[in-house]
């Protein structure tokens, strides 16, 4: 599994060094490459990941890489965000290669560890999909909210030039939040069902933030969606809410570290 | 003017002011009489590119006589007694193609690199293909290829150029797409006009025209399709439109905070572009700061202009390039499509020649055996193939480099040979 994983690990930074490429004065990299690297990188390590347990917290991270990236090419096909890139690309990267340094390869272990049940695999696959697209919604967030800056102050600079315009901005944002939401809902319920089908006792730390995060989210995609919020105050909502899963993530993770959870 | 190559006669926007452009200008329906007189004078095929910033006539195989032809035909529009050569220029062959390629390109516009003129370029052709001919259709046909090529390999053409473009850029960088929205004129200046035209290109729809003239406005809505009303009805549209064009003639900012904020504040979030292009500003800058708004005056869209126009500037040398590759290109067509039917000629000739003299020379030597005589016929095919040979490979290396035209118009000349059919 390590070949593959390099190899992707080589695409995702090509794809990252296509999207730095026009900030750095360089001419814009032709549209069928900033899509087609990054896909073939998809490819090769969606590929590799059927064959990779998701045990740990390598395996975990690389899926993480493995849904930004396809997510950065939607956007790109679907709303010519390419910017989404210069958040996903550097990120992917660096979540490939943390996964190669801690797995050593993931899944690749002397201990290799079990394969988990079907319900696990759905349970981690579907929370990482919506983590992954709530990250979305914060990159096209804190691009609408640079782009709003820009056309502001007048400046005219990269950013005006290389962003999307708002409107898609605030569309992307909307679509990866209505979608990102009901994927983490399911996800947190598949965890609860497999770990009660398995008699494992939940932590109630883990609960009780886990639902006020969960809370958090939902308030932010109902003045979206009911409240008809759009704009910077979307924007700063979904940011909002992103950083808080973000902050109860790592205070779980650093006040019970430990790899039975796969985050 | 020698009777054959390319040439082209006309002013642009270098070389004539507005007002002499402007009489020069010729409507699709008056090109076909205008290239007629033209061609009259003696030129194997012509296109008029009449744009408001150039008139230019392409011909091919002009006579001598052509050029004043064209310039005869351009003084007459300026019916004043002054002669259309003065703001003129002639460029002939290579010179005359790559100026067609830098025009089509957008290298010889008055905003570098603007995309228009490929159209321009295109209708140019359409409009005297009955009377182009085979040459300036494969003139034609590879200018679109080069502006096209030029477009796509450099970066000539990216960004706004202008300050309406850089208007509809900005509107761009707001909207998802500019198509359906809606855009309200305040004020009946040209530029708002201008601005509106190239929104409207884009989509945009003019839905109100207001003024404090109302008789002005009606006649501007009146052409953009739109609803004219008077300048103080304007300020509650603020909560409908979704791009405002500012243009009155006011010596002070028309467009207040007080006037149109409560009608801002009832768009619920949806974002409000607002072009002033009037000078002095129409919009108080506290509009500007609603939540929101974007506003943009006339030095902000210019600023962006010029940035596009400096980016374009970069580009130049490459798009130079593509034109000087394209060139040689068609040369090298220009220059071969006669060789094969002038040298055959050639060799047809001199073979008549050939077989006339030996006839000839036969008819004395009848007391020869008949291996002697097919000797001698032997020897007079040889001698001809030898003074072929050099003539043949010189013109082919000629024309592979591009350089036939000129030794097949000496052959032509030397040998008293049939202009060939433009293939």
């Amino acid at each position: 599994m390590l070949i593959p994983h390099l190899i992707a690990l080589g695409l995702y930074a090509l794809a990252t060094g296509f999207a730095l490429a026009p900030f750095a004065g360089r001419r814009p990299v032709p549209r069928g490459l900033t899509l087609g690297v990054p896909l073939a990188g998809v490819l090769v390590h969606g590929a590799a990941m059927t064959r990779v347990p998701l045990v740990g917290v390598a395996p975990a991270l690389s899926m993480l890489a493995l849904f930004l990236i396809l997510l950065q090419v939607g956007s790109e096909a679907a709303f010519r965000a390419s910017a989404v890139a210069l958040f996903t690309g550097p990120l992917a990267t660096g979540l490939v290669g943390l996964a190669l340094l801690i797995g050593p390869g993931p899944g690749t272990g002397a201990a290799r560890p079990a394969a988990p049940s079907a319900w696990s695999t759905l349970h981690i696959t579907v929370s990482i999909l919506g983590l992954a697209l709530l990250a979305l919604a914060f990159i096209a967030a804190a691009l609408y909210l640079l782009q709003f800056r820009e056309l502001k102050t007048k400046r005219f600079g990269p950013v005006f030039r290389l962003f999307p315009p708002l409107e898609r901005l605030d569309q992307l944002n909307y679509l990866a939040l209505v979608l990102g939401f009901p994927a983490v809902t399911l996800g947190v319920l598949l965890g609860y069902g497999v770990r009660y089908a398995g008699g494992v006792a939940v932590d109630p730390a883990q609960v009780v933030w886990g639902t006020l995060t969960w809370l958090l989210l939902g308030w932010t995609v109902g003045v979206r969606v009911v409240r008809h919020w759009a704009g910077r105050r979307a924007a700063f909502a979904s940011i909002a809410s992103f950083t808080a899963v973000l902050l109860v993530y790592l205070a779980l993770k650093l006040s019970a570290p430990g790899s039975e959870r796969f985050l | 003017m020698s009777a054959a190559g390319i040439a082209v006669v006309g002013v642009n926007h270098r070389t004539a002011p507005l007002d002499v452009r402007e009489r020069f200008a010729h409507a699709a329906r008056e090109v076909p009489a205008a290239l007629e007189r033209v061609l009259a004078a003696g030129a194997g095929g012509g296109v008029l590119l009449s744009t408001c910033n150039r008139t230019e006539f392409y011909l091919a195989d002009p006579e001598a006589a052509v050029p004043e032809a064209v310039w005869a035909t351009l003084s007459d529009r300026l019916g004043d007694g002054r002669s259309a050569s003065a703001y003129g220029y002639v460029q002939r062959d290579r010179d005359a193609v790559r100026h067609l390629y830098r025009v089509s390109a957008g290298l010889d516009s008055m905003i570098l690199g603007e995309s228009q003129i490929q159209g321009q370029v295109r209708e140019a052709w359409e409009i005297a293909k009955p009377q182009a001919g085979p040459v300036l259709h494969r003139l034609f046909q590879s200018a679109l290829l080069v502006g096209a090529r030029v477009r796509s390999e450099t970066g000539l053409a990216l960004g706004a150029a202008s300050a309406p473009s850089a208007a509809v850029r900005v509107a761009g960088k707001i909207f998802t797409k500019l198509t359906g929205r809606s855009a309200l004129i305040l004020g009946a200046g040209d530029v708002a006009e201008l601005a509106a035209s190239c929104l409207g290109a884009e989509g945009v729809r003019v839905t109100l025209v207001a003024n404090r003239t109302y008789e002005r406005a009606t006649a501007i809505a009146e052409a953009l399709g739109a609803r004219a009303l008077p300048l103080d009805e304007a300020w509650d549209h603020f909560a409908e439109a979704d791009i405002v064009l500012c243009s009155t003639a006011a010596p002070h900012a028309v467009v207040t905070w007080q006037r149109v904020a409560p009608a801002i504040a009832r768009r619920g979030g949806r974002p409000l572009c607002i072009l002033d292009l009037a000078v002095p500003r129409d919009v108080e800058p506290a509009v500007g700061q609603l939540e929101n708004v974007f506003l943009y005056d006339i030095d902000d869209l210019q600023a962006v202009a010029a940035q596009a126009a400096a980016e374009r500037r970069h580009e130049i040398p490459a798009a130079e390039r593509i034109v000087s590759e394209e060139v040689e290109r068609f040369w090298v067509w220009y220059g071969g499509r006669g060789i094969v039917p002038v040298l055959t000629e050639f060799r047809d000739r001199l073979e008549a020649v050939r077989q006339a003299e030996l006839e000839r020379a036969l008819r004395r030597l009848g007391h020869l055996a008949p291996d002697d005589r097919n000797q001698i016929e032997q020897f007079s095919h040889a001698l001809l193939n030898k003074f072929l040979h050099h003539p043949t490979l010189a013109l082919k290396q000629a024309a592979a480099a591009g350089r036939s035209y000129g030794l097949l118009d000496a052959l032509r000349q030397l040998f008293g040979l049939e202009r060939p059919h433009d293939s």
